[in-house]
């Protein structure tokens, strides 16, 4: 384990950050999940009536239905960890050996999360379906492996991978190649300094970011929905939007079955203690600049073609259906070019006014939620893994919780907190219940990824600094703040992404005349508009995206400079 | 940054402060036409009104959610069921508006009303090489074969209705005709969208119980559909307006649930190609007169909702 020497308790600083981060951590994700904790045991919560406790329990425990959808929510999350640890993996191995032009990919690898999973479920469908674009293209679809088991863990693993390569990626770059240096000189073989070298020093970076993948997977709704009722596979997921959204509404019961999700989240979150407690390395010092190693340009050459390939799959197909579905005319028109124009894009600003405030409201949004998300998650990952008190284990497990519950409840949660009469002021209906509500959402991504790279990082220097009296701020921002700023912006740049394309909090959030991205991607499918919700969706990836460029490319100047 | 920051905050000061005094209204899509009601009814009464627009299920469940502090006071849903639910459960005000006289007495009651109504049909792709339908049962055919989609009624109250509707009529045939059309490799994929956007797209042919009005905007918009109505006859889909008993509100509610049948109400329900409540409102599309209807007892439809999505079920597999 990565815990320091055993030093004095920091102080009033430290004691007042302690207080404001589980203060933050309490009121902005522990009293939503509490709210629908209790509403799973008093069924009439929402009348503020404790009556007729535990009555809904034993029903919904005993629903066989229930069962089935269990087992298939873990046999998909376990699959689709697989395959995305694969492609990840390889990914972020390849990555070094591409050097500073490889910094294409690590935005590359960025987009698709910027692709709302609904959206990009629908573009699979769109390609691979009969007389879908692809067998009007090349002649033969995909509709028997789209619409299996398997389908649905290939499109959410080509959706989720990017977590795990991106904490690997910068776990390997903290890592550097000193060690497989020393193994080659001394003659290991490849495959022995990738399994022997390698990967055990990634290994936490491996695991903590595939709990994500899996508790995302378990909780994600878009694919499950659109894919799952296709194949005629229950999810978890999908019973509870049932309860939510199907006559008759039946709120406790989805709460109920909201508890058992969060119950598979604490297995894998155990399951989880306890590999990365196997697998926890540390290096002593930070060898992000270690001599650049010779690369043969031919072997550097394969390795862009292999991550061109995936990003062709990952990234290019989904938005090229898209951009085809959006220059679509008429959907029955086929792929014609008397068919496309770009007449949706020239709609979206002119007729559909509130298309551009809606735009700028997702922007607005998603970069606060960032910076709030980031902050917090730095703050507490020191406490997780730095300054470890008994509130550390739960405090990492809380954050990691919002991601094992289905948005939608979070929401449901969030009404049930906040729309109380006895609060002299509260967030409900305004602007600031949305900012409450991604932040609650989105602070497991930095959460887990500061924590996992803070982990990594040598004790040395913070020891160093704290011997020559620096204080718990200076810890932060002089000492270990550079070699976290990567994972920083990374962590900060996927909660922006996807932030600026979140949907099922906002359909049950939204205050009164509130529109972003998605509900207005929404509400144009809603209507039928496909080819109107696709050019939005289009237009958003390429505005959120070119934020994300610019950040990465101010964040590579400081990194330089620095 | 900063200014936008103040702005919002400054923004949802004021929305706080207005919203005890205007007019809350829920509502289910199409957006078009709750943004034009609201509009139009600012317009004429001075009345201001916070639209919250989503879809059905949505709509109900922030319904639900807060019932220790309710906000809304006028609900519209896309799905007859809900107001039936609420209804039973005493959560509505009795009001009969004046404008109702001429909603035919199948949509009206004592505590709601429709705004309009969808009709069921069934849509297919005329480019495709397939003979047109006519007929519910036509679609057993082999010249059908995997080409069938419809909405699952456990998501479509829509398709509810009309698997209500038909077993009403033939309760043993209706199962028997499901269960043909599944052997005839007819999916279930989900709500009306799901349903639909296949057979746009050319990958399937024909939905079994569409709702017609957005098949009726989409072949306006050129698409080559076809939406047709079987003589053996169909069902409505209405969509409920409500009032909530917990309105602190009500008179403006009631104001509003008039304008929705007013002359001026109707005709922009009619616009977006739903059939008006009013008989005497001119729709422009397939009105009362040319709907072959199968006549159901909807509440006692709803009571037996879950034998009905049950049976469904038990039918496709």
């Amino acid at each position: 384990m990565s815990a320091s020497a055993a030093k004095p308790s920091g102080g009033a600083l430290r004691a007042s950050l302690f207080f404001a981060t589980m203060g933050l951590a309490f009121v902005i994700v522990a009293l939503p999940i509490l709210a629908i904790l209790l509403f799973a045991i008093f069924p009439k919560l929402n009348e503020l009536s404790f009556t007729g406790a535990f009555g809904n329990l034993a029903p919904h425990l005993k629903d066989p239905r229930l069962v089935q959808a269990v087992v298939n929510s873990v046999s998909l999350g376990v699959a689709v960890c697989a395959v995305s640890t694969l492609l990840a993996v390889t990914a972020a191995i390849l990555r070094t050996n591409t050097g500073r032009r490889g910094a294409v990919w690590d935005v590359t690898f960025l987009v698709p999360f910027l692709i709302p999973p609904f959206t990009g479920s629908f573009a699979w469908i769109q390609l691979g379906q009969r007389n879908g674009f692809l067998e009007q293209i090349v002649g033969f679809n995909l509709a028997p492996v789209l619409y299996s088991f398997f389908g649905i863990v290939l499109v959410m693993a080509l959706n989720l991978f990017p977590i795990i390569y991106f904490t690997t990626s910068s776990a390997l770059q903290i890592v550097g190649q000193r060690y497989d240096e020393v193994a080659r000189v001394f003659g290991g073989s490849a495959p022995r300094r990738l399994f022997r070298i390698l990967l055990p020093l990634v290994g936490t970076a491996i695991v903590s970011s595939n709990l994500l993948v899996f508790i995302m997977t378990v909780e994600e709704f878009g694919t499950a929905e659109i894919l799952g009722r296709r194949v005629g596979i229950d999810f978890v997921v999908t019973y509870i939007h049932e309860k939510l959204s199907d006559w008759p509404i039946d709120l406790p019961g989805a709460s109920v079955l909201s508890l058992i999700l969060i119950v598979i989240a604490l297995g894998a979150y155990t399951l989880h203690l306890q590999l990365t407690r196997r697998t926890a390395t540390a290096v002593d010092e930070v060898q992000a600049r270690a001599g650049q190693p010779q690369r043969s340009p031919l072997r550097t050459a394969l390795c862009h073609l292999a991550l061109g390939t995936l990003a062709f799959i990952a990234v290019a197909l989904p938005l090229l259906s898209i951009l085809i579905s959006a220059l679509m005319q008429r959907m029955s028109g086929g792929l014609v070019w008397s068919n496309l124009n770009f007449g949706a894009f020239v709609e979206l600003f002119t007729t559909h006014e509130e298309a551009l405030s809606a735009i700028g409201t997702s922007l607005h949004l998603a970069t606060i939620t960032a910076v709030v998300t980031v902050a917090i998650g730095v703050l507490a990952a020191f406490f997780i893994v730095r300054w470890q008190s008994v509130l550390s284990g739960p405090l990492d497990f809380l954050l990691t919780l919002p991601n094992a519950i289905p948005a939608m409840t979070v929401a449901v949660g969030l009404i049930l907190v906040w729309n109380q009469a006895f609060w002299p002021w509260t967030p409900y209906n305004t602007w600031w219940v949305m900012l409450l509500a991604y932040t609650c959402i989105m602070l497991p991504y930095p959460v887990r990824m500061i924590t996992s790279t803070l982990r990594q990082l040598p004790m040395s220097m913070q020891d160093a600094a704290m011997v020559y009296g620096a204080s718990d701020l200076g810890v932060i921002w002089r000492v270990n703040g550079p070699a976290l700023l990567g994972v920083s912006v990374a962590s900060g740049l996927i909660v922006f992404s996807i932030a600026s394309r979140e949907l099922v909090t906002s359909l049950l959030l939204t205050p009164p005349g509130f529109e972003t991205v998605s509900t207005f991607v929404f509400h144009q499918f809603d209507q039928g508009s496909v080819r109107t919700a696709m050019a939005m969706s289009l237009v958003s990836v390429v505005i959120s995206g070119s934020f994300i460029a610019l950040g990465n490319a101010l964040a590579g100047l400081r990194f330089v400079k620095g | 940054m900063i200014r936008k920051l103040a702005i919002s905050a400054f923004a949802l000061m004021a929305a706080s402060a207005a919203s005890a005094d205007d007019l809350t209204v829920y509502s289910a899509g199409p957006k078009p036409l709750s943004a034009a009601l609201v509009e139009a009814f600012t317009a004429k009464t001075g009345i201001t009104v916070n639209l919250f627009q989503s879809n059905s299920g949505k709509v109900m469940a922030r319904y639900e959610a807060e019932k220790a502090n309710p906000q809304a006071d006028v609900l519209i849903s896309a799905s007859w069921g809900h107001a039936i639910t609420l209804s039973d459960a005493g959560e509505l005000m009795a009001y009969t508006s004046p404008n109702s006289e001429t909603v035919p007495g199948s949509l009206k009651t004592d505590d709601y009303v429709a705004q309009g109504a969808a009709a069921i049909a069934m849509v297919y792709n005329t480019t495709l090489d397939m003979p047109a339908p006519a007929e519910w049962s036509d679609l057993t055919d082999p010249a059908y074969k995997d080409l069938v989609t419809m909405p699952d009624p456990t998501a479509s109250g829509a398709a509810l209705s009309l698997v209500q509707g038909l077993a009403t009529k033939d309760a043993e045939g209706t199962w028997k005709l499901l269960g043909d059309l599944a052997d005839n490799g007819m999916i279930v994929p989900g709500a009306n969208a799901a349903a639909l956007n296949p057979v746009l797209s050319g990958a399937r042919g024909v939905v079994f119980g569409a709702v017609d009005y957005i098949a009726i905007g989409q072949k306006a918009k050129g698409e080559a559909i076809e939406v047709v109505y079987p003589e053996s006859g169909t069902v409505l889909a209405p969509r409920p307006i409500m009032i909530p008993a917990t309105t602190d509100q009500a008179d403006e509610a009631k104001k509003f649930v008039d304008f929705v049948l007013s002359d001026e109400g109707q005709a922009l329900v009619a616009d977006r190609m739903i059939l008006p409540a009013r008989t005497d409102v001119e729709a422009k599309r397939p009105g009362w007169d040319a709907l072959p209807l199968i006549e159901f007892d909807y509440a006692k439809a709803a009571a037996e909702a879950a034998e009905t999505q049950a049976a469904f079920k038990a039918a496709v597999e």
